[in-house]
């Protein structure tokens, strides 16, 4: 048991130590969602003037925070590729752990980058003065509730990345892959806009889109005021995270017969 | 150069967990074959890579793998990993059927390159110790005794991306080296080269030996498995099809090989030359003729009496475990087949 926390740790640094010398990926990692917050936030809130949306750049916040998630697990899922191509991945499964094993460090690394991340996202834009998250639960209980909804996304969506690219032979095809899935993911899960001013067939989307839990828990926790419990409810959104990302992430870290290239 | 290498006994090995104590190996199983493959098949799709393989490697012997790409040796060493699940027969690793814990007793260097270019040298030996169970105490002792073995001391601080091939090869086998192996796994591990980095290789590959670790070496270098297996088993199309040492497998071949190359087409064919005396086995390819015999001097005689004026120039050698394939398989070993081996 020692032995596998410790094959887990020394995977777990490695791949954080290969994230923090990608600088590229470092900064545009947190940089980008940041960036859309201030255009998207600006620019829609003074151009378009959304209706029904008190402080439109706020709102936006959760679904920033969620979409740093996405896409770094994305990032941190097509590492795979690049361990197998260096042969490195070769070597890590003829080492005396299953294949559960090592695939579980490297979920769990993409876990642990893409929870850094939403982090200092949701830290600067805290720190910002237009963005004013209301904490209705108090500050404490507020960032608790958005630091477990960020882990239980990230926990969903790294073993998403990590399911998929152990079964698709090429980064070609699971970045094509990942685009389908991620983009349906953003748009129908209240991100840019409230479900419940959505059409009917665009609320049933974003019901089944599991992104949506995420980003209502955050919203719940940071936006809303005056006892909101959003679209869902704070107790069916940590359900369903809290389903989907044990599922997942065991199907992700799930040992694959026929894992060759 | 031979203290690098911790002498080891057969009833005693360095356990490679974080307390360095040392645990006994039951006796049934020290005397036990390194590998026991028997009657293995493997296929992809409906194309046999193993055809009912069976071999043996005994403990602490240099043993070869010779046959042309495509024969089945990446595809074996790859079931006496794990990689893969053989469709039928059984294998036997070190006495005991192979579990990802007796794993820590094996090493192996793949054919293809096999380092993380995000990584130092050094940080790679870690990594490997870790993943082996190798203390930290023992890791860094053993990492810096090896890199040091190999030449890589002044680069422990490098990115692997920046080493030369050769340097990379080294690295990869000080990595293989660390946990202190009992079977050491070697897939075409001199592939690419040059002489000068092939030999210095096979300098740490006979000291490791010499330690007490088993090598099973998968080659289609004629000349390396001559000159370094002490045993040698020959394959074609997934099975063995000769196993023994070099001088067992050349028993009975002609003494000589002289290869001859023609000015332009070969002046004789293989018939006419199959039919003088002394001749064993002829291979043509292109303008040259390749002929076993007896004695090279009243062969070469008849060549120029018959046909000098014909002749480009002449090679004559000693037979290679070369002749001994084509005799057996009916063609030469470099005469690669398609490999599909997979990675």
């Amino acid at each position: 048991m020692i032995r596998t926390v410790d094959a887990v740790a020394a995977l777990l640094v490695r791949d954080l130590r290969g994230f923090f010398r990608s600088r590229s990926q470092l900064y545009s990692s947190v940089f980008f969602p940041l960036m859309l917050l201030a255009i998207l936030g600006t620019g829609v809130s003074e151009g378009l003037d959304p209706r029904n949306i008190d402080d439109y750049t706020t709102f936006l916040t959760p679904g920033m925070i969620a979409m740093t998630a996405l896409f770094s697990s994305t990032f941190s899922s097509a590492t795979y590729y690049q361990d197998r191509d260096s042969g490195i991945l070769r070597v890590l499964f003829a080492s005396p752990h299953s294949q559960r094993v090592i695939l579980l460090g490297k979920t769990l690394s993409s876990v642990v980058i893409g929870v850094g991340q939403a982090l200092i996202v949701l830290g600067v834009a805290a720190a910002v003065p237009a963005i004013n998250f209301h904490w209705q639960y108090g500050v404490p209980q507020s960032i608790a509730l958005t630091v477990l909804a960020v882990v239980l996304l990230n926990l969903f969506l790294s073993g998403l990345g990590q399911m998929l690219a152990s079964r698709i032979r090429s980064m070609q095809g699971f970045h094509l892959v990942m685009n389908l899935v991620l983009f349906p993911f953003l748009f129908f899960s209240g991100a840019f806009f409230p479900l419940d001013q959505l059409p009917f067939w665009l609320k049933i989307l974003g019901r089944i889109n599991p992104l949506s839990y995420g980003v209502d828990l955050m919203q719940v926790s940071l936006y809303a005021r005056d006892g909101s419990e959003g679209y869902f409810g704070v107790p069916l959104d940590l359900a369903v995270l809290a389903v989907l990302a044990a599922a997942v992430f065991y199907l992700g870290t799930s040992r694959r017969a026929g894992i060759e290239q | 150069m031979g203290a690098c290498y911790p002498a080891r006994g057969p009833f005693t090995r360095t356990n490679v967990s974080a307390a360095s104590t040392v645990t006994p190996v039951p006796s049934s199983n020290a005397t036990a074959a390194a590998v026991d493959v028997r009657d293995v098949a493997y296929a992809y799709g409906d194309r046999q890579a193993l055809d009912e393989l069976s071999l043996s490697v005994p403990a602490g012997a240099i043993f070869g793998l010779l046959g042309p790409n495509g024969c089945g040796k990446s595809t074996l060493l790859s079931l006496l990993i794990g990689r893969r699940v053989a469709g039928a027969g059984e294998i036997r690793m070190l006495g005991d059927v192979l579990t990802p814990r007796r794993r820590e007793r094996i090493g192996i260097v793949f054919q293809e390159p096999s380092l993380d270019p995000t990584m130092t040298v050094h940080e790679t030996m870690r990594l490997q110790g870790r993943m082996f169970g190798v203390g930290r105490a023992a890791t860094a002792e053993r990492t810096a005794r090896l890199l040091e073995r190999v030449g890589l001391s002044d680069r422990a601080t490098s990115m692997t991306s920046t080493l030369s091939g050769g340097m990379k090869r080294r690295l990869e086998l000080a990595r293989a080296l660390l946990p202190e192996p009992e079977l050491l796994l070697l897939d075409e591990p001199t592939l690419a080269l040059d002489p000068e980095s092939r030999q210095n290789l096979w300098e740490h590959l006979i000291e490791a030996n010499a330690a007490g670790t088993t090598l099973l070496l998968a080659t289609n270098d004629v000349h390396e498995a001559e000159r370094y297996c002490q045993t040698v088993a020959l394959m074609d199309q997934g099975r063995v099809v000769a196993q023994g040492t070099p001088a067992e497998l050349k028993r009975g071949l002609r003494r000589d090989a002289v290869r001859v190359e023609w000015k332009d087409d070969p002046a004789s064919d293989a018939a006419t030359l199959r039919a003088w005396p002394g001749v064993g086995e002829v291979r043509l390819a292109g303008h040259s003729t390749h002929v076993t015999v007896d004695a090279a001097s009243p062969f070469l005689t008849r060549l120029f009496s018959d046909a000098g004026d014909r002749v480009h120039g002449v090679t004559i050698e000693q037979s290679t475990l070369e002749d001994v394939y084509f005799q057996l398989v009916g063609k030469p070993i470099s005469a690669a087949t398609a490999d599909g081996e997979g990675a």
